[in-house]
């Protein structure tokens, strides 16, 4: 087995996942984390394999994001247009969909290093991978994520509780 | 001590501090009421931060990837399969009786088929129900307009098709002693038996294997019948003890289904499947050689979306100059459906006909490789709703 293929099999799992919370996108996502690997495979040496791989698919995302920009407002409206159109999928319950919807939305009010960090942390990256890959220093990893942990918590309970209120009103 | 603040709480329970900082901040918190308040908040924090990113992963069976399930061999595909051979083996007595008469520039043969024809084919009993092989039937000439066809385009078109022979040809061998009886009593030419066996064994274990020259004696003898149903019978190990394509994961968004395969370490496509039909423009190609012959076929597991059909049919002059006409042009060997390629990463995408479903695969790779991939898909898919039918 190739080193990259090990590389593959021990980290891209956890990439995708990484990325798709990125993103919201698995398909992006999934291009990404291929792009990633293709990235390590010209790469010589690589000391710390999932720092390096998870600052390389941040970056990425970073490029990529600018360029895409315009194509992924886009496919949003056709997407849009199409969810006008078709039955919802039996597995993606409505609260499902609303608590997805929500997630979204608190992870997106984040700062951009918080949810990094927080994400990478998700992964298993430690606190010296995610000050790597996010050239922070060690010491303030867990500054960062105690402010991403509790914003996320905070922003996604009172999306919770307008949506609840919503709900009470269409009710009455 | 003074109070760690909250930084340091969740470095500590996330284990990040030194040992000797973590036992500090350890007892500090058993004796400090306020501290300990803060630190089951923050171990809430983690928690519930942990839980709202899961929910971004809203994909039904989860981003986690699952291998793809073993197959067994369910009887009702068997009976496919089966039935299948018969076709099989209608073709060959059809192509038999028509090779020298050839069919619509079909021939293009260097060398005749000169091999002896001596009686017809023996009824062929075999544990498929009779309306079936009527419907089977009437694609049987269709697929001998495979023959020459196949062995000049030899892509993922022809490759459907003789994947079904492959898929008939294993539980055939092994099951059904009549279907077989016949076969090795027909002197059958050895350039379909050549086509068949190579074409096959390519398609379900995508490799051509370089002996495939065994079948070139003139008849085939038991012994390459041999070697068939050995290849047979391997192909559908290959294709049902290592399943080639590794789910990696799906993913259910609105309007589109997304799966990931691995094809081969390192290397995945994604496979969308759009509940729309917008994209069916895409699929004209084939669509004006399509419609009749795609009901017979429809009760074969590997048929689907247009372009099978232009294969399996020949009965209408049209499909037969297409055939033609794509011999002819060996560059471009398939009427591909839409293709794109943007950042290196290959898309192609098609219509099923008969659900109206578009489906897109991409990966980076070539199309041709894509091609065979989709026909890997789709068989796999044919193989799993085969296994929900009763």
């Amino acid at each position: 087995m190739t080193d990259v293929e090990r590389l593959f099999r021990t980290y891209n799992a956890a990439l995708v996942r990484y990325l798709t919370r990125r993103l919201g996108d698995r398909d992006w996502a999934e291009e990404v984390a291929q792009e990633t690997f293709v990235r390590a495979l010209r790469q010589t040496s690589i000391q710390n394999e999932r720092a390096w791989l998870f600052a390389v698919a941040t970056n990425l995302v970073r490029d990529e994001a600018r360029k895409d920009m315009r194509r992924r407002k886009h496919l949003a409206l056709l997407a849009e247009e199409e969810r006008d159109e078709m039955v919802e999928p039996e597995e993606t319950t409505l609260e499902r969909a609303q608590e997805a919807a929500m997630a979204r939305k608190a992870v997106d009010g984040l700062a951009e290093r918080d949810r990094l960090a927080l994400l990478m942390r998700e992964e298993g990256l430690d606190y010296n991978e995610i000050a790597e890959a996010l050239e922070l220093s060690p010491g303030s990893v867990g500054t960062t994520l105690s402010r991403a942990r509790r914003r996320l918590v905070e922003s996604y309970e009172a999306l919770q509780k307008s949506q609840e209120e919503r709900e009470k009103n269409a009710a009455s | 001590m003074q109070h760690p603040d909250e930084g340091t709480i969740h470095s500590w329970l996330d284990g990040a501090l030194a040992a000797d900082e973590a036992a500090r901040v350890e007892a500090h918190v058993k004796e400090c009421p306020e501290c300990a308040a803060t630190v089951a908040e923050a171990r809430g924090f983690i928690a519930g931060a942990s839980r709202i990113l899961t929910a971004l992963d809203n994909a039904p069976r989860g981003v986690i990837p699952a291998a793809a399930p073993k197959k067994r061999i369910d009887p009702w595909v068997l009976r496919v399969a089966a039935t299948v051979l018969v076709v099989a083996a209608g073709t060959l007595l059809v192509v038999r009786n028509t090779g020298n008469k050839s069919v619509a520039g079909f021939s293009t043969s260097e060398e005749p088929d000169s091999a002896p024809i001596p009686k017809p084919l023996p009824p062929v009993s075999v544990q498929a129900d009779p309306s079936r092989i009527k419907a089977l039937g009437s694609s049987q000439t269709s697929a001998g307009s495979m023959k020459k066809g196949a062995a000049k385009v030899a892509t993922s078109d022809t490759s459907t098709a003789a994947q079904t022979l492959a898929a008939a040809a294993a539980p055939g061998a092994v099951y059904s002693a009549e279907t077989r009886a016949p076969a090795t009593q027909a002197k059958i030419p050895a350039r379909e038996n050549k086509v068949a066996v190579g074409q096959a064994s390519g398609a379900v274990a995508e490799r051509i294997s370089s002996d495939s020259g065994n079948a070139d004696s003139a008849v085939l003898t038991s012994q390459s019948l041999t070697t068939l149903r050995l290849r047979g019978a391997n192909s559908l190990d290959d294709a049902s003890q290592q399943p080639l394509l590794k789910v990696v994961g799906t993913f259910r968004t609105t309007g589109a289904t997304v799966t990931f395969y691995e094809v081969a370490p390192g290397d995945t496509v994604t496979l969308t499947e759009l509940t729309s039909t917008y994209l069916e423009s895409v699929v004209t190609t084939a669509v004006g050689m399509s419609s009749q012959p795609r009901q017979a076929a429809g009760k074969a597991p590997t048929v689907s979306g247009g372009r099978v059909d232009s294969v399996v049919a020949a009965p209408s002059p049209q499909s037969a100059a297409a055939g033609v006409a794509r011999s002819a042009t060996p560059s471009a060997p398939t009427p591909a459906p839409s293709v794109a390629i943007a950042n290196g990463v290959t898309t192609i995408s098609w219509a099923d006909t008969a659900t109206g479903k578009v489906f897109k695969l991409s990966g980076r790779m070539s199309e041709t490789r894509l091609q065979q991939i989709k026909i890997r898909i789709d068989r796999e898919k044919a193989a799993a709703a085969a296994k929900k039918s009763p």
